[in-house]
């Protein structure tokens, strides 16, 4: 249930972005996580909800874009998408590997008026 | 582009600096409720407890039981109820650095919140993170959870004494962790029967040298 918290961290930027855009309604949060993340969207969105609950961002639509887990091998530097889940180079088998996209938890974008 | 958990991520860099300063490494233990992470902890300040200075942070959703079953040790411990909360995160680490004299510490211990999920999300401002589970949860946790074991420096498998009690198979399991994690290090304890023990605890110590030495 990391979605709760998680949830409530973005209410308060939104909000903070909105008040210093001068905004008087969001409509639109755009948000970004990495599949390592585990987010799940229908959680994600009901904890949203109750956050923004009252505020201009009360009937905010929650736009997600999730990222695929994208892996650097240490040994040849080979950069591929996870297949399936077992986290080794998919050209020398290498097992030391950097995980350069999958982490994410970004906002990308608010709109509002 | 802005990164949601930029005010958990922050606050635990000014952790990680505070604790770099006074070269206390402190260890953030992640698990399922259950898994033994308090009797690994008895087990440590009964064995380490006069190799290293101690402190310990409790993490509960409510209740301080585990505080008070480690009080009998006389080190330094502190109790964070998240009531409710599935994790702990930088700032209630930060807001009870204040109460441990960190001049007087080698080593602090975070057992963080019974969960495999959020705490492996949460940077506290920890030296390292390690994972835990148990014989008893079933073999098939490291690919249901991949960040924490992707995260985590070590993974500890308890309870190998119940091993023929239930239908843990350890080669599942090895084989699952090695398609998460092939470089991750393995033991294979009991805090019941103390097997397997001794090999953490050397690399325990190791460890530390190693974050203090840096």
């Amino acid at each position: 249930m990391h979605e709760i918290r998680i949830a409530n961290d973005l209410s308060e930027i939104v909000l903070e972005v909105a008040s210093n855009e001068k905004l008087s309604v969001v409509s639109r949060v755009n948000i970004t996580f990495g599949e390592m993340v585990q987010i799940v969207p229908e959680i994600f969105d009901f904890a949203f909800r109750e956050a923004v609950r009252g505020s201009i961002a009360s009937e905010a639509v929650v736009n997600f874009e999730i990222i695929k887990i994208k892996l650097k091998c240490r040994e040849c530097g080979n950069v591929f998408n996870l297949n399936g889940s077992r986290f080794a180079c998919q050209e020398c088998n290498s097992s030391d590997l950097e995980i350069i996209a999958g982490k994410e938890m970004f906002v990308k974008s608010i709109e509002g008026e | 582009m802005k990164n949601i958990l930029d005010r958990n991520q922050d606050k635990a860099d000014e952790v990680r600096k505070l604790l770099r300063e006074k070269n206390v490494v402190m260890v953030n233990l992640i698990s399922s409720p259950g898994a033994g992470k308090t009797t690994l902890l008895e087990r440590i300040c009964e064995n380490l407890g006069n190799k290293m200075k101690i402190g310990i942070i409790e993490g509960d959703i409510t209740t301080d039981r585990d505080g008070q079953r480690l009080k009998k040790y006389n080190i330094p411990i502190v109790v964070i109820n998240t009531e409710g909360g599935c994790h702990l995160d930088s700032h209630s680490i930060s807001k009870v650095l204040d109460l441990f004299d960190l001049n007087a510490l080698d080593v602090l211990f975070v057992e963080n919140v019974g969960n495999l999920i959020c705490p492996a999300h949460f940077d506290l401002g920890e030296s390292f993170k390690v994972a835990m589970v148990s014989t008893a949860e079933g073999d098939d946790k490291p690919e249901k959870y991949p960040m924490l074991f992707r995260e985590a420096k070590a993974v500890l498998l308890n309870k190998t004494d119940l091993i023929p009690y239930t239908n843990f198979n350890l080669s599942n399991f090895k084989k699952d962790l090695i398609k998460i994690n092939a470089q991750i290090p393995l033991f294979e304890i009991s805090c019941t029967s103390g097997d397997g023990l001794r090999e953490w605890f050397e690399w325990l110590s190791e460890q530390l040298d190693i974050f203090i030495k840096i």
